[in-house]
């Protein structure tokens, strides 16, 4: 469903990210990327809903080309690919229920979204989503109250909101404790079954990898150095994606 | 060499160049014409001007590649060898600060003579004899007088609000940097800002009183355009120091750049926004009254026409009445400030 050919990225200050990423995404796949710091990951994510613009080379989305569209078409290319992120990124001083609701700004009129004025399917699809990630109750708390592994499970029901097909995450667990993890992991893992939603998931730790990956794309100074299953990267790989002196840090 | 060392090394030079020519120019004026010839008004020619800003010049070139002589590489921070023995630079620094001391001191005629003279002093006697004995019978007007200034800073204030907050989207480099457009949109926005912030509200009345006649509204106006310029500099350097994150989940969402701007970043500047408005209004009742001075209406312009017929009694009370509301109004405002925080 998703198709990446050739993907260059030259950041302004010179800084090549991605140089010549190739890769396809199936349905109903989760897909995890891995590599060092500054290996390009979160670049290559972001330049999948086109937060960034490549500078060279074709995303393909659903058999279409979203590499150089632009304005309205952008927009609803983006409404169907869902992002997660390191630090949340909820809006702050809005409650649970409204940030949430803002998964839906693509489809609601200007005026409308700006003015509040949300209609009552969207607000039970919207209670529908926190229930999903175990928040029912919370809709009316401000955001920025909640613990880090709940602000990261209404990050989730945001992207839910916006019946995504497939979800980015640029290492959504990076920011929170062991347990937190898991439990985060989980939600995406039951999104991606459950509901069907292809997952792209940025990860640090390759337990967790081992766990929910299906497939894993290793990167290393922008380039594709390691595809394949979770339980093939045995220690030369480790070695080949990490350098010759890492050691492998677990989380339980 | 690279780019930024490269501009770094011009701009050191510039700056050396600019201060031998300043100190120069300075010695020359003002130690040697007013302090040695005892010359009151020195005439200005260019020659001297351009020919002294030439040999400033020349010495900053000549000296410019001595170690610890540039005081333009110290700023810039262009590392030299440290040689202890004659740190020049630091002569020259102190150099230029005494310098610039005595011209000032020449400039503003600062004179003991005149601070201390008995007929001044026991003229200040009794003014601040008279004042200290402030005349209650012109409470009224002069309360009236006082809000018609509150409420021209107020109106002033309200008026700036929309202005500078549409403004201050313009004028915010982290909104304004997608496309070529946006990038010149800012410029304008910033160079139009910091022309009219630049002029004293006190000067915009008085050109603002030639198009729509001297009194309260040339003074509410003034203020306005004051007040738009400032706050929508502290609000867009506000919006320049948000956090990028919600704005980033707002776009991936699919949202329209309002939305992204409404969701993503009015919720993180509400209440600074909030903050600096309502320290505007209290800086606007202060600057109203100044503006007032020169006939912009309000408490100002009555203290000006007292003055205008020495009754100082009636001053000393308009002078308290100011002190008073600018006291209060400091009081509430940093509460109000607090208590959104
Ligand atoms: N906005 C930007 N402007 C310039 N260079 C950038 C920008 N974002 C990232 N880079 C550079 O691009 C390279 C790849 O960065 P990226 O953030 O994609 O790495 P990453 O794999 O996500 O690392 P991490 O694990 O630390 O998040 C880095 O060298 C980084 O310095
Ligand atoms: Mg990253």
């Amino acid at each position: 469903m998703l198709k990446i050919g050739s993907l260059e990225k030259k950041y302004p200050n010179g800084c090549h990210a991605l140089k010549g990423v190739s890769f396809d995404v199936e349905k109903g796949e989760f897909l995890v990327i891995i590599g060092l710091s500054g290996s390009g990951k979160s670049t290559l994510l972001r330049c999948i809903n086109r937060i960034h613009d490549p500078t060279s080379g074709v995303v393909e989305f659903n058999g279409k080309n979203i590499t150089s569209i632009k304005g309205k078409e952008l927009r609803e290319a983006r409404s169907k690919i869902g992002m997660i992120f390191q630090h949340f990124n909820l809006i702050p001083r809005r409650s649970v229920l409204v940030n949430v609701l803002t998964g839906k700004m693509a489809k609601l009129g200007l005026i409308k979204s700006i003015l509040g004025l949300y209609s009552e399917e969207d607000k039970k699809e919207a209670l529908e989503k926190i229930k999903i990630v175990g928040l029912e109750g919370k809709e009316n708390v401000r955001a920025d109250n909640l613990s880090g592994g709940q602000q990261q499970r209404v990050s989730i029901a945001r992207a839910l909101m916006q019946n995504p097909e497939v979800l980015l995450a640029d290492e959504p667990v990076a920011s929170l404790d062991p347990a937190t993890s898991h439990s985060v992991m989980q939600y995406l893992e039951k999104i991606n079954k459950e509901y069907g939603v292809t997952v792209i998931c940025n990860l640090h730790f390759l337990s967790l990898v081992r766990q929910y990956a299906t497939r894993v794309i290793a990167l290393k100074n922008g380039e594709i150095v390691f595809q394949g299953g979770p339980k093939e990267i045995n220690d030369t790989w480790f070695k080949e994606i990490y350098g010759e002196e890492a050691v492998e840090v677990t989380i339980n | 060499m690279n780019k930024t060392k490269k501009i770094d090394l011009v701009k050191a030079y510039l700056s050396d160049a600019f201060f031998w020519s300043y100190s120069l120019i300075v010695c020359h004026k003002v130690i040697y014409d007013k302090l040695i010839l005892g010359t009151r008004y020195p005439v200005f020619s260019w020659t001297t001007t351009i020919i002294t800003t030439f040999i400033g010049i020349l010495i900053a070139t000549i000296l410019f590649n001595i170690k610890n002589f540039s005081v333009g590489k110290k700023i810039k921070n262009i590392s030299e060898i440290e040689n202890n023995n004659f740190p020049f630079y630091k002569f020259f620094s102190y150099f230029l600060f005494i310098i610039t001391f005595v011209a000032g001191l020449k400039i503003s005629q600062v004179s003991m003579d005149d601070l201390f003279s008995s007929s001044g002093a026991s003229g200040a006697g009794k003014l601040f004899g008279a004042m200290l004995n402030p005349n209650f019978s012109i409470f009224e007007p002069a309360l009236f007088a006082t809000i018609e200034t509150i409420f021209m800073a107020f109106i002033a204030t309200v008026f700036a609000i929309p202005i500078a907050f549409l403004l201050s989207f313009f004028a915010a480099r982290n909104l304004m940097s997608h496309n070529i457009f946006a990038k010149s949109a800012y410029v304008t926005t910033r160079f139009v800002l910091n022309i009219t912030r630049s002029i004293e509200p006190l000067v915009w009345a008085t050109i603002l009183s030639v198009w729509v006649g001297i009194g309260p509204f040339a003074g509410m106006l003034a203020l306005c355009l004051h007040s738009v310029a400032s706050l929508a500099k502290l609000y867009s350097e506000q919006i320049e120091g948000i956090n990028d994150g919600p704005i980033e989940a707002m776009t991936a969402t699919g949202a329209h750049q309002i939305q992204i701007i409404w969701f993503g970043v009015v919720p993180q500047i509400v209440l600074p926004f909030l903050s600096f408005t309502i320290y505007r209004w209290d800086i606007n009742v202060r600057m109203a009254t100044v503006i007032g001075l020169v006939g912009g209406g309000g408490i100002g312009t009555l203290l000006m026409q007292y003055q205008g017929l020495a009754k100082w009694n009636e001053v000393g009370l308009i002078v308290l009445i100011i002190a008073i509301v600018v006291m209060i109004m400091d009081f509430a405002s940093a509460k109000i400030r607090e208590a959104i925080k």
